[in-house]
């Protein structure tokens, strides 16, 4: 029990720090948000107009107080789930912009974390298991190779061929014509926007989980108790998968639940370039409108996703692993 | 771990919204017969880019004095549409304006306009929209009711179909913003408590298009057949739909999915218009300047003398080829736009080349003469001996500014001024504009017809940045002189006055060299017309293409 309540205040005192940074790290950057959306909206060629930044700051409000004051609102909000007003999408309020993009997040990216950690262990698995043939050379040289070339690059690479070249799926956005919600028209639109993504992210994603079984399993191989299985004449079979694999497994599955976790974070990368309207494209134009209350939120919620998979993946350790909890004992 | 993420570089190319701009102030005069190129026919469809971001879709807001309505454009009207180009007024909701000194303007409001849901449209909406802003501040875009750019209003009363603004004194260049507010309808926006925190989903406007249809990407507007100019409107049906960069936009465009395009595209004639030269074409129109600004608190830049030196140091017509692959010419050291304001050019002036040569030999013997002499390393130093260096800071990312710096260092360094690029985040430069903390750097002149609140702002010593604004003389220039210059010129409400009080910052401009033109800066329409004809040109810029896209969409009619 000591383990888990260990875990569960370690839990307490990390979310406090992220929100307390969350709070502070925004008002450390340089640059006035109102003069950045007047600019914004008048070009890069444009003289700035001082009566539209005036109405542009009395439209965002200035916070008012100390900071200890604000501080202490800020978290009171919190607790009340008042993240305030989007400055870009003003007057929208900063849950009703991030609910627009959560779910086109949500789907992507968690659909394609599950297929490259079952993709990545059984490929990462087989190639330990088949050590040193043609099958495991091909995986585990080609997953290094492709885990070297950059991600933006790749994802160009990806728009370019299958989007502008040979134009099989859509370049840009989430759907094209069709009204959102649950009809088929939509649906069909969202699945082929949503396949270059996908793509792209599918090529480097697995990449991880592959290496990282292959080595854990290859270690694991070696074990003495592999050794007496295949001594004791188990089946190939029973002995790669009930016996190697199910332990080398293990420290997978940590890695898996952050890697849920930091699905809230959204794929910025592949997102901004793929134009999807998720979370992560969303991050990327908080960051550079310095719409401070959408940022907030959206670093929050990625932060307190990672660091509820990163509770839940200890104490599901616990259970999993004896081991772990008596060691800290 | 298998999250591969790293961080996003995004340069959102701001679209420019319709920030209409620009005007001497004056009665607007009804422009005559457009002349229309093509059959004159419908056009059934046009599609042009979003104008709200498509990252969010589905929080739909029509409020046009939200930061990102999904149209500002194509709803809600204005009163007058000023050209910046031509300084030439189109009358709109206002028939004729009128000035009676710099602080009475009397507006006469079109009868017979009516309002999307029937209501007519008054004199009585007019002065309701620009009281709406005394009460709420965050609406008051053209600073009626402050202190910006003259005197703020006292009062703006409806009588009859007339709207008259009385302010506390001077208060002509308050005209363009003025002449450019979306005006709202009182009989929906007085109900709706605080106008900036109104999501409006279904606008009452009195514009030319209909909401038609928004599924959280593409928005669908439909032409009104009762608008109250409906025989110019030609088009059926307007889509905007997509946020594109440059090579986005120069795919769709050349694929036909795309109408028309108003952001930037490097070298429109190869990625553009070689594709189909009968039917793609760009305009991208003079628009303002892009100035070399030396920072005039700092050495060398305090000196006059320095400063005309390397002014022809700069090769300009090797700056356009590289910033702008040609596209934009040389601009005029006067700080007008040239030729388009060539009748506001002081006589001594007229018909001598205003563009500053490029003339590297007379740069040095300047440069001797005033005491920055070379020594023996080739390299010059300050009239006292002590060592001259100049530090240019240039917005990392602006890939024309960069390309611009490199040619501004480069001839700085063959006169022996030891010179180099520091590129520095956009934020980080707006932060040295406020604070003065630099040497040098390019900054915009403002080419709009109100000529004091451009121009004049930018040499005038009550607009030097300060800690929290950036105002326009970044430059830091002083002189009493021009100061009461720009003073008088703020109050000049017709032509010739103007010219008259516009001469000494011209001088000022060609003499003193607060700051170098180099280049001019677009205002930029790239289109295709194998549907629509009619777009402004360089034969006749009747538009701002940035601007002035209503006013543009009336001159469209359907290709032959």
């Amino acid at each position: 029990m000591k383990y888990f309540a260990r875990k569960f205040g370690f839990f307490v005192a990390t979310l406090w720090a992220v929100v307390t940074l969350n709070f502070f790290i925004p008002r450390l950057q340089p640059g006035d948000p109102a003069e950045i959306m007047v600019k914004r909206l008048a070009g890069k060629d444009a003289a700035l107009d001082q009566a539209q930044v005036e109405a542009m700051r009395a439209m965002l409000g200035a916070p008012t107080g100390s900071l200890w004051e604000q501080y202490v609102n800020y978290l009171n909000e919190l607790v009340h789930g008042n993240f305030g007003l989007s400055y870009t999408y003003y007057p929208f309020p900063v849950t009703a912009v991030i609910g627009q993009a959560f779910w086109w997040t949500i789907v992507l990216v968690t659909i394609v974390q599950v297929l490259s950690f079952v993709g990545g262990v059984v490929l990462g698995a087989y190639a330990a298991w088949r050590r040193n043939t043609r099958f495991d050379s091909v995986v585990t040289l080609g997953s290094t190779f492709l885990g070297t070339i950059n991600p933006f690059a790749l994802s160009l690479l990806v728009l370019y061929v299958f989007g502008y070249t040979l134009g099989w799926f859509p370049t840009s956005g989430g759907y094209e014509e069709a009204t959102p919600g649950w009809n088929w028209a939509f649906i069909q639109e969202a699945v082929s926007h949503a396949f270059l993504p996908a793509l792209a992210l599918l090529i480097v994603t697995p990449i991880g989980w592959i290496l990282g079984m292959r080595n854990t399993m290859v270690l694991n191989l070696g074990e003495d108790y592999i050794r007496l299985a295949k001594a004791k004449g188990l089946p190939d079979r029973s002995v790669a998968l009930k016996y190697a694999a199910r332990n080398a497994l293990l420290p997978s599955v940590t890695g898996f639940a952050l890697a849920l976790g930091g699905v809230l974070g959204g794929a910025i990368l592949v997102e901004t370039v793929f134009d999807y309207p998720g979370l992560g494209r969303l991050m990327g134009e908080a960051v550079t409108q310095k719409d401070y209350p959408l940022l907030q939120a959206l670093m929050l919620m990625s932060a307190v996703g990672v660091l509820v998979a990163n509770l839940a993946a200890d104490l599901l350790y616990g259970v999993l692993d004896p081991r772990a909890r008596r060691a800290e004992g | 771990m298998s999250l591969t993420r790293s961080k996003p570089l995004l340069f959102v190319t701001g679209l420019t919204a319709a920030l209409a701009l620009s005007s001497c102030a004056g009665s607007a005069a009804q422009k005559g017969g457009d002349a229309a190129a093509g059959g004159g026919g419908m056009i059934a469809q046009l599609t042009f880019p979003s104008e709200a971001d498509a990252t969010v879709g589905g929080l739909a807001n029509y409020n046009p004095y939200a930061p990102k309505p999904l149209t500002s454009t194509w709803l809600y009207e204005q009163l007058i549409v000023r050209n910046a180009l031509t300084c030439e007024e189109t009358p709109w909701l206002a028939e004729k304006a009128t000035w009676e000194g710099g602080n009475k303007l009397t507006f006469d409001i079109r009868q017979g306009v009516k309002w999307t849901d029937g209501q007519p449209f008054t004199a009585k909406d007019v002065a309701f929209t620009f009281n709406l802003m005394k009460q709420y501040p965050a609406l008051d875009k053209p600073g009626v009711w402050t202190g910006t750019f003259g005197a703020p209003a006292t009062s703006v009363t409806a009588e009859g179909n007339k709207v008259v603004f009385a302010f506390s004194g001077n208060a002509a260049p308050k005209y363009d913003g003025i002449i450019a507010s979306k005006i709202l309808p009182e009989h929906v926006y007085s109900k709706v408590g605080d106008p900036t925190k109104y999501v409006d989903k279904t606008p009452v406007s009195t514009g030319p298009f209909k909401v038609g249809s928004y599924n959280g990407r593409q928005l669908v507007l439909v032409r009104r057949p009762d608008y109250w100019q409906a025989d110019k409107i030609k088009v059926q049906k307007l889509i905007l739909e997509g946020q594109y960069d440059a090579s986005q936009a120069a795919l769709k465009l050349r694929a036909g999915q795309l109408d028309a395009y108003f952001g930037e595209i490097p070298n429109p004639e190869k990625t553009f218009v070689s594709a189909d030269p009968k039917n793609n074409h760009y305009y991208y129109a003079p628009n303002g300047i892009t100035v070399l600004t030396g920072n005039n608190e700092r050495k060398p830049f305090n000196d006059a003398k320095f400063r005309e030196a390397i002014s022809y140091a700069m090769n300009k017509e090797e700056i356009s080829l590289k910033a702008t692959y040609g596209v934009m010419k040389p601009a005029s050291q006067t700080g007008l736009k040239l030729p388009s304001m060539e009748n506001l050019l002081p006589q001594k002036y007229a018909g001598k080349d205003t563009v500053l040569p490029y003339d590297l030999a007379k740069a040095g013997q300047l440069l001797d003469a005033a005491g920055y002499k070379k020594g023996a390393d080739g390299k010059r130093t300050m009239p006292d001996g002590s060592p001259l260096a100049v530090n240019f800071t240039v917005q990392a990312g602006f890939i024309d500014y960069q390309a611009i710096a490199d040619v501004v260092v480069k001839a700085l360094n063959d006169l022996g001024v030891p010179s180099k690029v520091t590129a520095s985040a956009p934020d980080s430069v707006d932060g040295q504009k406020k604070t003065g903390d630099y040497q040098l750097m390019l900054e915009y002149l403002h080419g709009g017809c109100e000529l004091a609140k451009n121009l004049g702002n930018k040499l005038s010593s009550t607009q030097i940045p300060t800690k929290t604004e950036v105002l326009p003389n970044v430059q830091r220039f002083k002189d009493p002189a021009v100061d009461a210059a720009v003073t008088k010129l703020a109050s000049d409400v017709d032509r010739e006055s103007q010219k008259r009080d516009l001469e000494p910052l011209i001088d000022t401009m060609m003499t003193q060299f607060p700051v170098t033109s180099l280049i001019y800066a677009p205002a930029r329409v790239i289109y295709r017309t194998d549907k629509a004809v009619g777009w402004p040109s360089e034969k006749d810029p009747y538009a701002n293409p940035q601007d002035d896209k209503l006013l543009m969409l009336t001159h469209l009619t359907a290709a032959k």
